[in-house]
């Protein structure tokens, strides 16, 4: 084997010795003298130690040998200065920790493929009409007639009311999915069995449950014999058969539901909204497994004669109907290509951060470097070969971004556990597994090397460049005009960097600060709400009536109660629902062209509860019920975008479930109803008592604390029904937290960003002045010895440094005008916002002054007796 | 046996000594002086044999695998290292040799070449 043929060193002695022995017997034979023969055989070997040299030098070690020279070496110089060590490994650790945690959230959301057999053959379908949705006729339809999928699957994300084996009931988040799901994805249970297509034949056949990993642990308590039990969902029994493995969370990598239902059961699961046979209810999502050897465009063209066919039998819903193939994992590209952009835009940013520490630490290193010319030039004039001693600096160089990243990792590691473990501030099971795998270690040991040889290539080349005599006689010069350049180039790019990221932070601010004060069209501060489903408790729509307005009674009676009201839903709430509006004339109700706006189902009262100004008309009153004409309320934008008039009470339109002809009773303002960036969006207020919905908000305005109003709430429900499972229960700023989420999301990823470059370019600045100071105090010693005032010592450091900055903030502005547009889709500003740019200008005029005070000092303290005594 | 002084005895090109060493052992195995004598006679001492030299390139053909090693005693009962041409290095000698005499022939008519015109 390798290392048994390394001869020992003693063995090739031997070998010489017995040459030499071999050699002067000969001699001896030729007739010299004992003495003389060894004295000239000696000298015909010549020189023993170096053949011995030569020997140990041929061994397959060698280079492992040099390394760990070097290695020793690179630590014993940076534990001759730890400061410099230290700032680092620190900012090194950052750079790369900030950029493994960001990779492994990107490799969490776009680049792990979905823990199920091949997921590369799986291909989300989309609708060219409605996005991720097909209707459930049309999934039959495709699943039976198309030639490209080895298996079509649906599903549906949904609500479920779930019953805990402690009888507590709680609204939680599943999956209906039809009988193939779990076989097509070629997955396995973790116990039991799943279910199949012959267990998903029939409507209402199928009460089976299949539990999700998570679920059967927090839920169940992990009991092993839960597989064959009955348990409660939606308070009817149904029969556990299987628990998902611990990895498996379904088919979107954001969602993690709690329990899979078959598709048949939809009725019992949704009640009073059954959709299976409804041709114009989008409400199936569809992953097809692509046969071996089927291309993406081979599938999509044969779906679309698929498409063209339900055009042709149904022109009514599928008019103009087109397929799509997308990723699955992110519902498609609807939301899977914004995330992808963003993901890698950040990751963008950070690899920005990263650059930034390098930058730092090659000028850092680059300064070392002059000081230890000394050092190098002896190396080379006793025999180091250039190679030798580039290799010995990248080696150092190396040996910190390795430092660097180990600390960068660890970071990550803890960092992304956190984050694994949080769930973000939604009723709604949102959440990331971005725990490091592989993955992510691959990437982070290549940057770390990257970002080692990135910054140890300029020492190095400074190293081969390095002129031996010139420098052991003291001479400096030859490269030191060369040297600054780079150095000045090295401080304007990181100033120019950090100018960015400070930008993007100010603007995520700048943006934050608005949201506080726009005007989103209602008033949530004093509002406290819960939320019911009555359908999913069972309730029939004439007992859920009843109990609507029983809750109502009760609450408005409570002390402190100003206002009271109900509705299907809030405004910026996830939940919405959009409604076709025809006009009054029409009655062919024509999908594909009626203009479309958002409905709530509202009782009296809720414009005064929820701080809605009317701006003309009235309110609804009890007697708006279903003996009563249908009215309704618009807001503004309805009334100019398609009434098309200022003044719209008493205008008539049709919409909403089949097509009833509404009359407008009122109009109120318009506000933001989906996310806080909208333009103005045409919204319907419809009574609640003239279109039931089971899903119902109870909302109060009062003068408690929201803390005291949410148990008054939830006491006074449980008194109507003790088994009611409440959601969404506490003050309505709930929905902000929720609609301004990626705000604050890029608010605290840029601030991060921000604040690791600014410590980045503090360092960087500061490593820069402070290495001019040490190479000029012989010059700034002469100029105090002749008379030179403090004020001229200052403009003497600072004068090229602020130039650099000024430099580096132009070129800045000028990138972050470039990279605006990118920013401006998530946070509500523009670079060119005047606060904005004072702001940075002002942090880099800041960082200036800070990062050179100390070596400025050092300059003024310069005492020409010692200055020029110096070295 | 007379010998001759050293300064008129040619220096060996790079790499021509382990083609040398290797023929050398085509005759059987021989240890390291016994591979320098020969060299140096065979060449009718033309050729100078640094034997700080010929330790580490035996290393080094060893390490290739061209030639592999043992102790044994020699004719007049002294310990020495013997070395023997291992196949691979039988191969490499015959390639090698092609290779030397196309070189070494190519060069010759270069040189002549030049000798004609001048």
């Amino acid at each position: 084997m390798f290392w048994q043929r390394k001869r020992k060193e003693a063995d090739f002695k031997n070998e010489i010795s017995a040459h030499l022995e071999l050699e002067i017997e000969r001699l001896c034979e030729q007739g010299m003298s004992r003495a003389e023969a060894e004295a000239k055989a000696h000298r015909e070997f010549g020189n023993v130690l170096q053949a011995e040299e030569r020997f140990h030098e041929s061994s397959h070690w060698m280079l492992l040998e040099h390394l760990l020279r070097d290695i020793t070496y690179a630590l014993r110089v940076f534990a001759r200065n730890p400061g410099f060590t230290l700032v680092a490994v620190v900012s090194l650790a950052l750079g790369i920790g900030v950029n493994a945690l960001i990779f492994s959230a990107v490799n969490a959301i776009v680049l792990r493929p979905l823990p199920v057999e091949n997921p590369g053959q799986l291909v989300f379908l989309e609708n060219g009409m409605f996005n991720a949705g097909q209707s459930f006729p049309n999934y039959r339809e495709l699943r039976d007639h198309n030639q490209v999928f080895n298996g079509t699957l649906g599903y549906r994300v949904t609500q479920i009311e779930l019953e805990s084996n402690h009888g507590t009931a709680t609204r939680t988040w599943g999956y209906l999915a039809t009988g193939n799901y779990f076989d097509v994805l070629g997955v396995q249970p973790a116990m039991g069995r799943f279910f199949h297509q012959e267990d998903d034949l029939h409507e209402g056949g199928s009460p089976y449950a299949v539990l999700s990993y998570g679920s059967w642990q927090s839920r169940f308590a992990g009991d092993r014999d839960i597989v064959g039990k009955i348990i409660r969902i939606n308070r009817q029994p149904y029969t556990v058969i299987g628990v998902a493995g611990r990895d498996f969370h379904g088919t979107e990598v954001f969602y993690w539901p709690e329990v899979w239902v078959p598709m048949m059961m939809q009725a019992q699961i949704e009640p009073g909204n059954s959709w299976l046979d409804e041709p114009a209810t989008f409400n199936t999502w569809v992953i097809g497994r692509l046969k071996p050897g089927i291309t993406v465009d081979q599938a999509t063209a044969n779906l679309n004669t698929i498409a063209a066919e339900l055009a042709r039998s149904n022109p009514k819903v599928n008019e103009g109907l087109t397929f799509h193939l997308a990723r699955p994992g992110l519902v498609g590209d609807a939301l899977g290509a914004p995330v992808r952009a963003f993901s890698f835009g950040v990751l963008l940013l950070a690899a920005l951060v990263l650059l930034t520490a390098c930058a730092n630490l090659a000028s850092m290193l680059a300064a070392r470097a002059a000081d230890r010319q000394r050092e190098i030039a002896i190396r080379l004039s006793i025999g180091a070969t250039r190679g030798r001693v580039i290799r010995q600096l990248l080696t150092e160089t190396l040996v910190l971004s390795v430092l660097g990243g180990a600390c960068g990792y660890g970071l990550a590691t803890l960092l992304s556990r956190t984050l694994s473990a949080w769930r973000a501030p939604l009723d709604f099971p949102v959440q990331f597994d971005v725990t490091p795998d592989w993955r992510v270690f691959c990437f982070a040991a290549t940057i770390s090397a990257i970002a080692g040889i990135l910054f140890g290539l300029a020492p190095a080349r400074h190293a081969a460049r390095t002129d031996s005599n010139a420098v052991l006689k003291g001479e400096t010069s030859g490269f030191q005009g060369h040297r600054l350049a780079l150095r000045d180039v090295l401080v304007v790019v990181q100033v120019a960097l950090c100018f960015v990221l400070v930008s993007a932070c100010l603007l995520s601010l700048r943006g934050l600060q608005k949201s506080l004060s726009m005007h989103l069209g209602f008033e949530p501060q004093g509002v406290t709400m819960a939320a019911f489903d009555l359908g999913l408790a069972g309730y029939s729509e004439e007992r859920g009536r009843a109990f609507q307005q029983r809750a109502l009674d009760a609450l408005s009676r409570l002390p402190g109660v100003q206002s009271a009201a109900y509705s299907n839903s809030v405004p910026l709430s996830i939940d919405q629902s959009h409604t076709s509006i025809y006009p009054e004339e029409q009655s062919d109700l024509h999908a594909s062209t009626a203009p479309l706006a958002i409905r709530y189902q509202v009782s009296p009262h809720y414009f005064e509860t929820l701080g809605i100004r009317v701006l003309a008309g009235r309110d609804f009153t009890w007697h708006d019920d279903a003996q009563s004409p249908p009215v309704a309320v618009i807001n503004q934008a309805f009334a100019r975008q398609i009434l098309r008039t200022e003044n719209a009470v008493g205008k008539r339109f049709r919409g909403g479930p089949g097509g009833k002809l509404w009359e407008v009773v009122a109009v109120v303002e318009t506000g933001k109803y989906m996310s806080p960036t909208e333009p103005d969006t045409p919204v319907l207020f419809i009574p609640e008592l003239q279109q039931y919905n089971t899903t119902t908000t109870m909302l109060v305005r009062s003068s408690l604390s929201q803390r005291e109003m949410t148990e008054k709430i939830r006491q006074t429900l449980a008194q109507l029904d003790p088994q009611l499972p409440l959601f969404g229960t506490g003050g309505l700023d709930q929905v902000l937290r929720f609609a301004f989420f990626p705000l604050h999301a890029a608010v605290i990823a840029l601030s991060s960003f921000g604040v690791l470059a600014i410590v980045l370019a503090l360092t960087g600045i500061h490593g820069l002045v402070a290495y001019g100071v040490a190479r000029r105090v012989r010059e700034i010693g002469i100029r105090v010895a002749i008379g030179a005032a403090p004020r001229q010592v200052v403009k003497l450091v600072l004068s090229k440094t602020f130039y650099l900055l000024g430099l580096g903030t132009v070129i800045g502005f000028a990138l972050s005008l470039a990279a605006g547009r990118l920013l401006e889709a998530v946070v509500y500003g523009s670079v060119r916002d005047p606060l904005v740019l004072a702001g940075v200008c002002l942090t880099m005029l800041v960082l200036g002054l800070i990062s050179s005070w100390a070596p400025t000092r050092r300059a003024l303290r310069i005492e020409p007796t010692v200055a020029l005594r110096y070295e | 046996m007379p010998t001759r002084d050293e300064k008129d005895r040619v220096a060996l090109l790079q790499g021509t000594l382990d083609l040398l060493i290797l023929r050398t052992l085509l005759f059987g195995a021989q240890h390291g002086q016994g591979i320098a004598r020969a060299i140096q006679l065979q060449s009718d001492d033309e050729l100078l044999v640094d034997h700080g030299s010929l330790y580490p390139a035996l290393q080094r053909l060893e390490n290739q695998g061209w030639i592999s090693a043992a102790w044994g005693t020699s004719e007049n009962n002294r310990k020495a290292r013997f070395y023997q041409l291992t196949k691979t290095g039988r191969k490499h000698l015959a390639h090698e040799t092609s290779q030397w005499g196309r070189l070494s022939a190519a060069i010759a008519r270069v040189l002549n070449g030049q000798k004609a015109e001048g």
